[in-house]
């Protein structure tokens, strides 16, 4: 279970990115995370696994205050938790399979994977996991020569290579075409479901949400505005949340 | 894949090909580049060691051949077995193909350029006594009060006003000025920057291509003008400067003229690659519009390419400063010609006193230009609905039209800049020219032109080799993104920026007097004063490809619990060695152009043979073979260096 307590970001130049957030999320929820952009969803996720150190509040997670572990603990709760970017974040000239595997590192001495030694039990999971996701036959060519869904799915296996229980997705689609988003959301949404792994995903499209997340929570400004199941989003509450210009668009 | 069908190339004879021929087995398994690449190694490597051994017999004893031919020997035998590898359709590793040749090519050059470490250490309290007038420069004296003054010596350098006549220049009266060599320098930079842009812009249009394919002929024409401005681009100005003194004689205006020539070729070649790459519609639609070339040029191509040309005109403003600053060397004229005369006094303090004032300079003409280049290419992006004020307008514009006119008219003064003197060259001037295009093959000539021009490259290579791999930690000290928020760290970081910033301000032909002093002429120290400067130069490079790598990886490397050691293996080391290597390799390319002029001061390879024993006694047929040979240099590699460079990417 993750409980975010009062959780607050001001960026050394005064942005206030995040005001007061709680909330909570259980085991194998697949919580969409809505808001503008701009409106502290990626400071929020970035918080969670410490890349962002929050100014204040506690975030919680099997009852360890992450917020409060040191830089030396922290390295074993981030291996449980996955990350998934929008821009995919892959070393583009490494290959395939070395960015999925780099999904381990956590788990391998440093000095081993200095030069690019990972066991052979680690090289049968990252081609089963390439499998799952339908890119076994990429695994030898380098990164940036895969469209952007297929990029997507080497950043889904590089997380799944941590064997995660928590996977935090910033807005995993919002670079893709629709079509693959679905694709992509899928992937996530098995995850959820067969591996009982917790998803948080920071969504734009609202007919997303619907699909595919179990809970939604909704920023606005840095502030929590909405928290409840996706299907309790009204025309009120999208107002609220998105404004009062907004239209709803919908997505293929 | 193919399959093992397929396959029945017979692997023994493959072996027995590649074996008596390297690479031919590899051919035979019809991997025709790589088979290619091995026989061209071998064969390079093997004639390296022959000429090593036939020209440079003391060097080259004591099994120093033999460990070479060894070395040779190990190639074929691991080519063989990559061949009857390849041929099972097994793994073949290509790095030690890839480290023996490069083995045999650094021994080759560590013996060639006369490599002396030991000196270093055995001369050391000469470097001592260098770094001494290094750090205490002619620049200030105290008086018999104990006041600091400007000494003489800053009197020459920055100019001096009075001593007693005023001048009156319309109503003021003004104290006389009389212009330091720096004050010239900067004047030899600026009107030969003039000068090269005006004369660069229409011949750019003779060799672009989309241009001149739209006139009967043009193409031909195109050939001619890219091959001549490469030709004049190859030759170093001070190799210009050489052949310009003896057409108007020494002084500042040979020196305009020698930077002008090789301005106006580099330039030509940017500006036509820019005219080149313009957008086709707007010429397609003037075209259409029944428009004749002039008119087409004029308001479809002019007005998509005034930025960049202005921004490398300001990139040229920079290099030319920086060249200006050693034109002296053989022209006369600027701050070079005042190192010279120093040099030859013993004055090293005077000296020291010029390598600051030039580091300031150069420093501040490099910010400036850079600035300037940023503003152009933001505002060729600003999309503004307003139109500017037409400039008659604007009292501004017209303070700056009569400031820049004042100063036109200055430095045309300064610069000595007599136009007459174009029409009355030297009686030596006619022979030179006809000379140097008879080129002197007697094999006496080529030898020495071959053996200095490889020394010249191998000094290059090495010199490359050293400055990078010192600046290599140095760059991540000198990377923003990398160094940490703490008051020491931004410290270190300002320290080493400044450091590359002053040691690459300064050409290297004027480090060769330092280690002149510390190691005695030669290659050894033309290849150090080239170190020095690819270390400045190069870690500006490096330290800014750091900068530039993606954040995403790392951030995403530093989520999955990684260490920050494992982040930078496998986050930032793979986005910055191909950046790294193509470096290398530019600077390579740079730096065998300026290698063939380190011999002017004494660092040995081609300039040396020039400066030395072509020129000083009229050998202009054999000047001739030896700038011919460096312009086939010169083009090849920069020729090379772009092709590897573009795979790179």
């Amino acid at each position: 279970m993750l409980r975010v307590e009062h959780l607050t970001k001001i960026y050394p130049n005064g942005t206030q990115a995040l005001k007061d957030v709680s909330f909570q999320v259980e085991d194998g929820e697949f919580l969409a995370v809505i808001g503008l952009s701009g409106s502290g969803k990626s400071t929020l996720l970035r918080c969670i696994n410490r890349l962002i150190d929050p100014t204040s509040g506690k975030i919680i997670w099997n009852d360890v205050d992450i917020t409060a572990l040191p830089a030396s603990q922290m390295r074993s709760v981030r291996r449980q938790i996955g990350m998934i970017f929008q821009q995919f974040n892959l070393v583009k000239r490494s290959s395939v399979m070395t960015n999925t595997l780099s999904g381990r590192l956590g788990y391998v001495s440093p000095y081993q994977s200095l030069f690019n030694y990972f066991s052979a039990a680690d090289q049968k999971r990252a081609i089963e996991n390439l499998e799952q996701l339908g890119l076994a036959d990429k695994a030898h060519v380098r990164a940036d020569s895969l469209s952007g869904g297929q990029q997507q799915r080497v950043g889904i296996a590089r997380a799944l290579m941590q064997e995660p229980k928590l996977v935090l997705a910033d807005e995993p689609v919002a670079s893709l075409d629709p079509v693959l988003a679905h694709s992509i959301l899928k992937h996530l949404e098995w995850m959820n479901k067969e591996r009982k792994i917790t998803v948080l995903c920071s969504l734009h499209f609202l007919d997303l949400v619907h699909r595919y997340a179990t809970h939604a929570i909704a920023l606005k400004d840095g502030q929590l505005v909405f928290q409840g199941l996706p299907k309790e989003i009204d025309d009120a509450q999208f107002k609220a949340i998105y404004g009062q210009e907004a239209e709803r668009v919908s997505i293929v | 894949m193919k399959t093992s069908s397929s396959l029945p190339r017979n692997a023994l004879l493959a072996s027995v090909l590649s074996l008596v021929v390297p690479g031919a087995g590899q051919f035979y398994l019809r991997d025709r580049s790589r088979g290619t690449a091995i026989f061209v190694t071998a064969l390079a490597c093997g004639v390296l060691i022959y000429w090593a051994q036939d020209n440079f017999r003391a060097a080259m004893a004591g099994g120093t051949a033999i460990a070479l031919w060894a070395l040779l020997g190990c190639f074929v035998i691991w080519n063989v077995v990559d061949v009857y590898r390849r041929a099972h359709r097994q793994a073949s590793s290509n790095l030690i193909g890839f480290l023996l040749p490069t083995l045999v090519i650094y021994i080759i050059g560590w013996q060639v350029t006369d490599i002396r470490p030991d000196r270093l250490i055995t001369r050391f309290s000469y470097a001592l006594k260098i770094w001494n007038d290094v750090i205490h420069p002619d620049l200030f004296m105290q008086d018999v009060a104990g006041t600091w003054m400007p000494s003489e010596n800053f009197g020459y350098i920055f100019g001096t006003i009075g001593p007693e006549v005023m001048t009156q220049v319309g109503p003021f009266r003004l104290p006389v000025y009389h212009a330091g060599k720096i004050v010239e320098t900067i004047a030899l930079g600026l009107m030969s920057t003039l000068f090269s842009t005006i004369m660069a812009v229409p011949l750019s249009f003779l060799a672009a291509h989309n241009i001149m394919s739209r006139v009967r002929g043009g193409t031909l024409i195109y050939y001619a003008m890219r091959t001549f401005l490469n030709i004049v681009r190859a030759i170093d100005t001070l190799i210009w400067g050489l052949i310009v003194v003896l057409w108007v004689g020494l002084g500042s205006f040979a020196g305009v003229i020698a930077l002008t020539i090789h301005s106006v070729a580099a330039l030509g070649k940017l500006f036509s690659e820019e005219v080149e790459h313009i957008d086709p519609g707007p010429i397609e639609a003037l075209t259409a519009t029944g428009a004749n070339l002039v008119q087409t040029i004029r308001y479809a191509v002019i007005p998509q390419i005034v930025p960049s040309f202005l921004a490398y005109t300001l990139l040229r403003w920079d290099i030319n400063m920086r060249s200006a600053t050693i034109v002296g060397f053989v022209a006369g004229g600027g701050i070079g010609f005042f190192v010279v005369e120093s040099l030859r006094k013993g004055a090293y303090n005077q000296y020291a006193a010029a390598l600051w004032a030039i580091a300031v300079v150069v420093m501040i003409v490099d910010y400036v230009s850079a600035k300037w280049r940023e503003r152009i290419m933001l505002g060729a992006t600003n999309v503004s609905g307003e139109l500017p004020r037409p400039f008659y307008k604007s009292l501004r514009a017209w303070f700056y039209i009569i400031v820049g006119t004042a100063v036109f008219i200055y430095f045309w003064e300064l610069c000595e800049i007599n136009l007459k003197d174009l029409l009355n060259p030297a009686p030596t001037f006619g022979q030179l020219v006809r000379s140097f295009l008879s080129f002197n093959l007697d094999p006496e000539v080529t030898d020495a032109v071959v053996r200095q021009m490889l020394i010249t490259i191998f000094q290059a290579l090495l010199a490359t080799t050293l400055g990078a791999l010192a600046a290599i930690p140095f760059s991540f000290l000198a990377a923003r993104n990398l160094t940490g928020r703490s008051r020491l760290s931004i410290w270190i970081y300002y320290l080493t920026r400044g450091l590359f910033n002053v040691l690459r301000s300064i050409e290297a032909i004027l480090y060769v007097a330092i280690f002149f002093y510390w190691v005695s002429f030669g290659n050894f120290a033309g290849m150090l004063a080239l170190a020095v400067t690819t270390f400045g130069l190069i870690g500006k490079l490096f330290s800014e490809a750091i900068e530039n790598i993606d954040p995403g990886p790392l951030e995403a490397i530093m989520a999955t619990g990684a260490t920050r050691l494992q982040a930078i293996a496998y986050g930032i080391l793979p986005q910055i060695i191909p950046p790294f290597i193509s470096y290398g390799i530019y600077q390579w390319d740079i730096n065998v152009r300026m290698a063939t002029i380190v011999g002017f001061a004494g660092g040995g390879g081609i300039g040396w043979l020039l400066y030395n024993d072509y020129f000083p006694f009229m050998k202009y047929r054999s000047a001739g073979t030896a700038v011919a040979a460096i312009v086939i240099v010169v083009t090849i590699m920069d020729f090379a260096s772009a092709k590897i460079r573009e795979r790179m990417v």
